[in-house]
Formats: structure tokens, C-alpha cells, sequence
């Protein structure tokens, strides 16, 4: 036997085995192949030692890895011991034909191949496309096996960049041998799949940091009772590809557009209780508490909402910031402008206002609202916009009961109230005649809401 | 329930028995050692480390030979304040010099962690095997019977509490004053074992679940380790000072 075998054996192999505790899948794979070409993804220097240790000692005489000239060319001394130790097959990046010639002679002469068809270590822990060469030499000869092999933990062990490697268990699952014909790219590409595969089935589950949560996007359907933002915002949320949460009349989350478990808050109950109030209410007097109070909790379950389920998207039905400002033409229309709703929203969200401003005399409960907390301000909001008469006749195929300031006039003011708002939020509103039918309706919010993101 | 492989590191630490008892304490330290580094090993492996953690990785396991050093020259007051003090804040050091702070404090505790679940609480283990090693070879059979029944009885408190009692106890009480521990410290000690397997098992089995150990897939480098060794680790420690302050074992004679 060989001395440079002999020092493999005898001191790579142990090296590898006990410190770098590498676990092999699948040996039996490689024992009762007369000639192979072994292939591997490649994140790490240590690569190629472990393939080599997985082989039968007898075999690794007659295997060749592959390894770059103008990498290891740059240190003389380590040129010359890999050339010894391994004896690679060297190639030269801006000239790889020469190398394939030297492949092709090797195989020819019965040896062994060990080759990283990604060609450079690349990104740790990422399989990037496979370079042709493979295909050609399985092209070539179609009676050599290809045993692919996935390798886990030189990336984390010897990752690229670092100057050291640390022991941590490395895992090399290696997988039957295939014999392939076809052209070079379609055995390149069914290689590559291969090993893709075979990661995906061994790689292992590994304990992983949260990752910051990005806030999530709020996207508002507003408009008028009867103008279709419940079925617009529920379609939304089904339609969304990321996780989103709903918040209607009950809360839903959704994964990849169904429905899935939803933890229940106990804020949502009493919000229930207290939207219950409100519809039950008489009188527009004693709609406005509940339904105040109605909002105010809709609006702390956004931040219970973002705490607890962490979704990508949360779709509202009706924005509690600015179904507040709306409704404040219902109640004081004498002081509803344009400049009374930028304050309202500015005092709303917790903007500066001085305390003498006049607008708390117009709305003294803005005083209170202030004192209660900031309501979110929605990043989209979308208002559908839908004439009262419409809406009215809408409610009334309903069958239920009517709410206190369902009327034609009423509604009439409150969209008015929503259109000068939107005026006034020009940046994230968006207007959508919601007169048509429900697929465009939905088409055009699906469009708003893709162009936001 | 406990598969064969998972009686390979239970079988090492027999090995570790049998070498202090019929040979020399220093070899069951040297296996227990390796142990240590194998377990240290695969626990920061499951980890999800950063690259700046590399030096601070590299030197805690510097800690083992350190440890390990301690325990066989029977030097106790370092030996018990080497992890503690020395270790835990050398390796945060190390792990600020790799640069970027972001994520830092979860490394260093995760880390930290691991020396003391891996070499300071296999240390105990290697200076009670060391130093009483009669003791540790009616102990170290007891916990595995105690590890098994847990196992057997993952839900079932009750069970588990009952035929642990009713199958130890009585080993303890009895053969206990053959290896110089008195009866009723045996019972004592029974209690202990019973509860610590327990919380060891509930607490490790947390802990994995966040490593992504799955017990359909243990193999070495994926928990193996972690996942037998969870109830001696976390049982021997206590039992070790509670021998070593009543029975004064390792003390300089």
C-alpha cells in the first residue's frame, strides 16, 4: 500500500471520524461498485477528505478528487502536498477542457472520480446549478455509475471564509448508484435534482433563531354598511399567499389562503359583546358608546393580533381610526372639513396637538381617545365605493334587522365623510367602484394591494 | 422507550465504572472526557450558531481538558468554580471578538449552556466515578432504571413515581451499606433520583424539541447524545454533593 494511502487511513480517516464526528449513510452503496464517479455538494475544504474517508481503503488508491489549480497554487508547499496526498485532477477554471481530457483518460484507465459539479464552495448550504461537465463525462460513458452523495456539516465545521475548522458532527448520506444516458444537460439537470432531493430528505432539523418580525402590512377595506367590505376583505385574506389574519366581525387566520387554527383572545369576546350593543342600539345616542368602544378594542387587537399570531398581512373590515373620523359627521357636521379630519386623524395617532387647539372643544372626546392610547393608522386602505341607495337595498335583501343609522340620508353623509378622507389620506387610499360585479371588485383590490406590496 | 443504540453512552459510563474500579481512576476520567466532547459536540452541532461564535466555540472546548485535568488531580475548589467563573467569562469574550453584536447575548447563552450540561455536569459525573467508584456503580444502574421507566411512562406521573419507588428504593436501602451509604440517606437519595429523572426529562425533552431532535431519527450528531444522556446529567450533579458533604467523598485523605 501506498504511504500517502497509508496516511489517509491512518490519520485523515480517525481525524475526520473522531474529531469532526462524521456519521455515514449508506456505505454499502459504494462497496460492490468496480468504478464510480462520486458526487457531492461542496461548501467546504473538509469536503473532500470526507468523501475520501468513506471509502473502502483499497479504493482510495485509485480515486481521483477534483480540486482548483489557481486556489491551491497560491501556497507551494500545500500545492505539493495535496498533489501527493490526493492526487487530484487540477483544474484550471479558465481552461476546463483540459481537465475533462484528463477525466475522461482517468476513467478510461478504471479509476475513480470524486467530483463537485457545483464547481466553487458557493454560499453555505445552498446547492447552486450544476456546471455541464458531469453530464458530458456520464454522456461519455454510459456504462460508469454516478453515486450522488449529500454532505451536512462542512459548512458549519469549515465554512468558506473562515481560516479554521471547528469539530462539529458532519453527516454524508450517500445514495444508490445510477447508471444514466442522454444528453450532457439532461443528466446535468437530473443530477442536480437528484441531490436536491436527496437533501431535502436528510437534511437535518436544527434548532433556528426567530427570525425579527417585520411588522405587519394593516390593509383597511373601508366603506359603507351594505357596500360589500366584509366578502371583499374576507376574499382578500383567502387570496393572500403569505400567513394574514382577519379581522371582520370574528378574527381568522389564514395560511396559503384557507382557513387555519385561531387561538381565541379574550379581547375579541368583549368586542363582540360590545359591537352586539351597538347594533341593538335605538338611537344614535346610544349607538355611540358601545360602538366607541366597539373600535377601540378592534384597534388594541391589532397589537394583540401582531403579538401572539405574527402574520405577514392583516386585512381589516373597516378601519377603527378612521371609522371614527367618519362617524364624526354623523354627530358634529357643522364642524366636519377637510382641516377638522386631518386633525382628528393627526390627534388619533398620537401627532402633537397643542391642548388649547380648538378642535378638543369641537370634539371633546378626542380628549379621552388620547388619553386611551394611538389607534394604527392602516398602510392600504381601500374604500369601495358604493351609492347609499344601492347599500340600502342591499341591507334590505338581507333580511336582518336595520342598524340605527342605516338610512339613505345617513349613509349618503358617511360616505361623503369616507370620500374626504381619502382625499385627505391620498398616499395609501385607494377608491374602488364596489357598483359592479364582486370578480372585478375583487380583481382591482387584489391589483391595489399586489402594487402595495 | 428506550431503543438499543440508546444504551451506547449508558454503556460507556459502565465502561468508565469498570476502568476506576479494576484499573485506574485516570482512564474513566479520559472516557468521560471524550464523552464530554462527543456530547459538547453534537449539542453545538444541532445549535444555531454564527460564524463569529467560532472562536468562543473553539475555546470552550479548551474547558474540557481543563476540567477534566481538575478532576484528576482532585483539585475540588477549582474543579467547582472552573465552569462558573472561569469558563463563562472567557468564552463570551471570545465569542464578543468574532465582532458583530448582533445576536450575541443568545449565543453566549446557548453556548454557555452547553458547557454546563456537557462538561461541568459530566464533570461531576467523572469525580464521583473517579473518587467513589463503589457508589457511582449502584447509582449510575439505578438512574438508568429510573431513565427507563421514565421513558416507558412519559405522561403517566404517578406510574412512573410508584414503580420507581417500589423498584428502587429497596436496591438502595439494601445493597446501599455495601458501598458505605447509610440506609436512610439511600432513602433519601431514592426521592432525589426519582425527581431529578423526571425534571430531567421534561426539561431536556424541551430543550431538544427547540434543537429539532426528532426521536424518529436519533443518531449520533442528531441528539443521540442529548437524548440518553438527559437524566444522569441532570441527576448526578445534586447526588454528587449530596454524597460528597455527608459522606465526604474525594476528600484529600
Amino acid at each position: 500500500m501506498k504511504p500517502r494511502v497509508l496516511v489517509q487511513r491512518f490519520f485523515f480517516q480517525p481525524l475526520i471520524k473522531f474529531v469532526f464526528g462524521l456519521n455515514i449513510l449508506g456505505r454499502e452503496n459504494l462497496k460492490e461498485l468496480p468504478q464510480f464517479i462520486l458526487i457531492s455538494n461542496h461548501n467546504s475544504h473538509l469536503d473532500t477528505l470526507i468523501l475520501l474517508s468513506a471509502l473502502p481503503c483499497y479504493k482510495i488508491q485509485n480515486t481521483h478528487p477534483l480540486a482548483a489549480k489557481e486556489y491551491f497554487s497560491r501556497n507551494k508547499l500545500l500545492f505539493n502536498f495535496m498533489n501527493w496526498l490526493l492526487q487530484p485532477v487540477w483544474v484550471d477554471r479558465e481552461n476546463p477542457s483540459d481537465a475533462l481530457a484528463e477525466m475522461q483518460t482517468l476513467i478510461e484507465k478504471g479509476h475513480n472520480l470524486i467530483l463537485f459539479p457545483e464547481g466553487s464552495r458557493g454560499e453555505a448550504g445552498v446547492i447552486t446549478e450544476f456546471k455541464s461537465g458531469i453530464g458530458r463525462l456520464a454522456s461519455n460513458n454510459p456504462d460508469l455509475a454516478i453515486v450522488p452523495a449529500y454532505l451536512e456539516g462542512p459548512e458549519r465545521s469549515f465554512p468558506k471564509g473562515t481560516s479554521f475548522p471547528i469539530p462539529l458532527c458532519n453527516h454524508l448520506t450517500i445514495s444508490p448508484a445510477r447508471l444514466l444516458t442522454g444528453n450532457p444537460q439532461s443528466i446535468t439537470e437530473h443530477l442536480h435534482e437528484e441531490l436536491m432531493t436527496l437533501a431535502h430528505e436528510e437534511q437535518s432539523a436544527r434548532q433556528q433563531r426567530p427570525v425579527p418580525h417585520s411588522k405587519p402590512v394593516h390593509v383597511a377595506i373601508l366603506g359603507i354598511d351594505g357596500s360589500g367590505k366584509s366578502t371583499l376583505s374576507r376574499m382578500l385574506a383567502e387570496l393572500e399567499t403569505q400567513s394574514c389574519c382577519l379581522v371582520s366581525d370574528s378574527i381568522q387566520n389564514y395560511k396559503n389562503g384557507k382557513p387555519c387554527d385561531t387561538q381565541p383572545l379574550l379581547l375579541d369576546s368583549v368586542r363582540k359583546w360590545a359591537g352586539k350593543k351597538a347594533k341593538q342600539a335605538k338611537s344614535l345616542k346610544s349607538y355611540k358608546i358601545p360602538k366607541l368602544t366597539e373600535l377601540i378594542l378592534r384597534d388594541k387587537l391589532l397589537s394583540d393580533i401582531n403579538r401572539w399570531y405574527r402574520p405577514d398581512a392583516v386585512y381589516l373590515d373597516g378601519a377603527p381610526l378612521l371609522n371614527m373620523t367618519a362617524w364624526a359627521v354623523l354627530y358634529k357636521e357643522q364642524f366636519f372639513n377637510r382641516e377638522t379630519c386631518i386633525k382628528i386623524i393627526d390627534a388619533l395617532t398620537g401627532v402633537s396637538i397643542k391642548k388649547r387647539d380648538p378642535i378638543f372643544k369641537q370634539f371633546p372626546e378626542l380628549k379621552t381617545l388620547r388619553k386611551i392610547g394611538n389607534l394604527h393608522k392602516p398602510d392600504v386602505m381601500i374604500f369601495l365605493d358604493v351609492p347609499a341607495e344601492v347599500c340600502i337595498s342591499r341591507i334590505e335583501s338581507r333580511g336582518e334587522d336595520k342598524q340605527v343609522h342605516e338610512t339613505t340620508e345617513k349613509l349618503t353623509r358617511l360616505r361623503d365623510a369616507y370620500l374626504l378622507i381619502c382625499d385627505v389620506l391620498a398616499e395609501q387610499a385607494h377608491i374602488i367602484d364596489g357598483n359592479r360585479p364582486l370578480v372585478d371588485v375583487v380583481a382591482d383590490a387584489t391589483k391595489v394591494v399586489q402594487n402595495e406590496n | 422507550m428506550l431503543q438499543f443504540k440508546q444504551l451506547r453512552y449508558f454503556l460507556v459510563i459502565v465502561l468508565a465504572i469498570l476502568a476506576s474500579i479494576f484499573l485506574n481512576s485516570g482512564i474513566s476520567i479520559l472516557i468521560l472526557a471524550l464523552l464530554s466532547f462527543v456530547a459538547l459536540r453534537e449539542y453545538l452541532s444541532l445549535l444555531d450558531i454564527r460564524i463569529e461564535d467560532r472562536f468562543g466555540i473553539l475555546v470552550s472546548y479548551l474547558s474540557i481538558p481543563f476540567l477534566f485535568y481538575l478532576v484528576w488531580i482532585n483539585w475540588y475548589g477549582l474543579f467547582i468554580i472552573s465552569i462558573p467563573v472561569y469558563t463563562f467569562l472567557i468564552v463570551p469574550f471570545f465569542i464578543a471578538l468574532g465582532g458583530r453584536t448582533r445576536g450575541i447575548t443568545f449565543s453566549v447563552g446557548a453556548i454557555d449552556f452547553g458547557l454546563f450540561f456537557f462538561v461541568f455536569c459530566l464533570g461531576h459525573l467523572a469525580y464521583l466515578i473517579a473518587y467513589a467508584p463503589m457508589m457511582a456503580a449502584l447509582i449510575i444502574p439505578i438512574i438508568a432504571i429510573c431513565d427507563m421507566l421514565a421513558r416507558k411512562f412519559p405522561t403517566k406521573h404517578f406510574y412512573y413515581a410508584l414503580l420507581s419507588l417500589l423498584i428502587i428504593t429497596p436496591i438502595l436501602v439494601l445493597v446501599g451499606p455495601l458501598v458505605e451509604i447509610p440506609p436512610l440517606l439511600s432513602l433519601c437519595l431514592s426521592i432525589i433520583i426519582i425527581a431529578l429523572v423526571y425534571k430531567g426529562h421534561f426539561t431536556l425533552n424541551a430543550i431538544g424539541e427547540d434543537l429539532g431532535i426528532r426521536p424518529d431519527r436519533l443518531t449520533p450528531g442528531r441528539g443521540l447524545a442529548l437524548d440518553s444522556l438527559k437524566a444522569y446529567l441532570y441527576s448526578i450533579p445534586v447526588l454528587f454533593h449530596c454524597l460528597r458533604w455527608i459522606l465526604h467523598i474525594g476528600d484529600p485523605k
